[in-house]
């Protein structure tokens, strides 16, 4: 097993890596830079290191050479940044140090989508229609008559990047040139590849996905699927597990083509299988993960499985050690993302410091977050602030304790989206569990505030403002006495 | 007392409360001419009000500095609030500038100076936060001056166009 792991990455994930490292007794280097050096990654690891490169958590050479200096046989990657980087893996195999992942030559089969989506089509499973190749921003005119062959409507995707940077929906033709650059510059900014592909568009749609672990030695098995179709600008921002609206011959079937998938890519470690299901009934296959998922927990909250570990044990050499028949997937759990945004304001992020985080506990609930009172939120990197998982052994009571947890979930200093991730719960679609893609199409009423409760929150009100003004006076007498307390006086409130 | 004007989730409610102490303390308010009494935390958290307790019943509260809305349990709560005793009305706001509402990069100007634009028009795009972020026309009316250019980073705050 590995002595020291380098997390080559931040915020909730590269605590929650650190964390099982801890767990297996394994020593654990974390990385920071000058704005998130206040993340809990950075204090929960045995030893830090500042990144001072420019291009900080995405330079491949710094990172290997960091590994090097600290004496790490092995890097784990998160998501995101380096996860799917086919030359960062090969630059840790060069350097003999240990990449906790898919080997290059693997991840750089699964980075080319098209290939992928052929390979897999040549297999006899479904997927959808695409672009015969990937465009960049010079080759307007190409990517427009791919389009016009394809028909509307059709999504447009990043090439080179997961985690929905650059996707873009294009429901008419008139749309597409605008889209097509903005999602040209959004997967620059967040892969550095401008690249896009074209993929019919299923409207409304569901994603599903099933996550796979495997090892070396021929164990592929599947722990469950997952549902992600309620998503804000094509971010997932709600995800459970098992998947509501499935029959059970069409669960079968989903994970019978999920390990055919697998098997065929040759995954290892954790692998994530994505679908879509069409308004008929049928699956695509769209893409495959080969790195941890955002919304892996509520796989681990059914299945009593850390992914991590597995990870990590795969990476040694190890083999799985159980089997499909000693998977157990056990009641259901569903998973919210809280984002330092502002949904009522164009979905703004808002970084600032933290100054209250209280966040919720009790029976069947889990938070990842490198959060707490005091620490900042840095500009630079993506708004997810924490992931609020809940578990039950039924989808009711799964509901009710993440609508609890969030409802108790407080955060002041920077604007989130918890109030938005209420009404999501709250809806009455989303406890059905018959929801779809267009789900963020429609629109979500607050809960009824009952009329005692609503008038003690006018007194809130009003004692907030009384305090505005007292808290702004209170200031001054400090401040008597030397000379430029006159000044002060005119400063804004 | 003080008097204020409370219109929250689009019910107003006229409350007149007592000066605040500083410790944690009981005070008795009137709603709409009803005597309450409530529980208030002491002065020294630096946020507004972080809890109360109104006749027995508590609240876990966050409140936007600005008091344009409140966070309790049952998700968030436009208000609006009006001091009844006030004699000078409060500036308007919305002078047509558009400032950096976060830190960031300018990576994009949709717009120039001269130009007309709509309301909710994109006028240039801010990147912050591995996202892109459009800025949009507050507005309708005629774009005065841009102060930005692409690749620029910018500070909170920061004046980047007006609209007049």
């Amino acid at each position: 097993m590995f002595r020291t792991i380098l997390v080559a990455n931040r915020g909730e994930i590269a605590v929650r890596i650190i964390r099982t490292c801890r767990d297996m007794g394994i020593r654990t280097v974390a990385l920071y830079d000058d704005t998130d050096l206040s993340s809990l990654h950075v204090r929960l690891a045995h030893a830090c290191v500042r990144l001072s490169s420019g291009a900080l958590y995405y330079d491949a050479a710094a990172l290997v050479q960091i590994a090097r200096d600290c004496g790490a046989d092995a890097i784990h990657p998160g998501y995101g940044f380096l996860a799917e980087h086919d030359e960062f893996a090969r630059a840790c195999e060069e350097a003999g140090i240990v990449f906790i992942g898919p080997s290059s030559a693997a991840l750089a089969r699964v980075r080319d989508k098209i290939a992928v989506l052929e390979t897999v089509h040549a297999a006899d499973i479904a997927v959808p229609r695409h672009s015969p190749r990937a465009y960049r921003a010079s080759e307007w005119e190409a990517l427009r008559d791919a389009a016009e062959r394809l028909g509307y409507p059709l999504v447009l995707k990043s090439y080179s990047g997961g985690r929905s940077h650059g996707t873009r929906l294009v429901r008419e033709p008139t749309q597409l040139e605008s889209m097509a650059q903005h999602a040209h510059s959004s997967a620059l900014t967040a892969f550095g590849d401008d690249r896009l592909y074209l993929e019919e568009a299923f409207l409304p749609a569901r994603y599903l996905e099933v996550q796979l672990v495997g090892d070396r030695h021929g164990n592929l098995v599947h722990l469950g699927e997952r549902d992600g179709s309620i998503q804000h600008n094509h971010h997932k921002v709600v995800e459970e597990s098992p998947v509501p609206y499935l029959t059970d011959s069409q669960r079968q079937d989903l994970w019978r083509q999920a390990l055919a998938i697998g098997r065929l890519l040759g995954c290892a470690g954790a692998c994530t299988i994505e679908f879509v299901l069409d308004a008929q009934g049928r699956f695509y296959f769209t893409e495959v993960k080969a790195r941890i998922q955002v919304e892996h927990p509520i796989t681990e909250m059914r299945t009593g499985i850390d992914l991590v570990r597995i990870q990590i044990q795969v990476a040694a050499g190890e083999p799985l050690g159980f089997s499909q028949d000693d998977v157990a997937l056990r009641g259901c759990a569903i998973q919210a993302r809280v984002n330092a945004e502002d949904p009522w304001n164009h979905y703004l992020p808002s970084p600032g410091c933290l100054r209250r985080f209280r966040f919720p506990g009790g029976p069947g609930v889990r938070v990842d977050t490198y959060a707490y009172s005091g620490c900042d939120v840095p500009v630079r990197y993506d708004p997810l602030l924490a992931k609020v998982v809940a578990w039950d052994e039924t989808r009711a009571g799964a509901l009710g304790r993440l609508r609890r947890a969030i409802a108790d979930f407080a955060i002041s200093g920077v604007q989130t989206n918890l109030p938005l991730l209420q009404r999501i719960l709250d809806a009455p679609e989303f406890a059905a569990g018959t929801y779809d893609s267009d789900f963020n199409r429609r629109p979500l009423p607050g809960a009824e505030v009952p009329p005692e409760q609503l008038r003690d929150l006018a007194i809130a009100a009003a004692l907030a403002y009384i305090r505005r003004g007292i808290d702004s006076s209170g200031v001054l007498p400090d401040r008597a006495g030397s000379g430029w307390h006159r000044d002060s006086r005119k400063l804004p409130q | 007392m003080s008097k204020l004007s409370i219109t929250i989730d689009g019910r107003t409610f006229v409350v007149e409360t007592p000066p605040l102490r500083r410790t944690t303390s009981e005070i008795v308010a009137r709603v709409d001419g009803q005597t309450v009494r409530a529980l208030t935390p002491a002065t020294v958290s630096p946020e507004l009000l972080d809890w109360l307790i109104v006749d027995g019943r508590p609240y876990e509260l966050v409140v936007d500095p600005n008091l344009r809305w409140i966070r309790s349990r049952f998700g968030l709560h436009q208000i609006e609030v009006r001091d009844l005793e006030a004699t000078v009305a409060r500036p308007a706001s919305g002078d047509g500038r558009i400032k950096a509402p976060i830190p960031g990069l300018i990576t994009r100007v949709l717009v120039s100076p001269g130009e007309t634009v709509e309301l909710g028009q994109p006028l240039l795009v801010l990147e912050a936060m591995k996202m892109e972020n459009e800025i949009r026309a507050p507005r309708t009316g005629r774009v005065a001056q841009v102060h930005v250019a692409p690749g620029q980073s910018v500070a909170l705050g920061v004046v980047l166009a007006e609209v007049e």
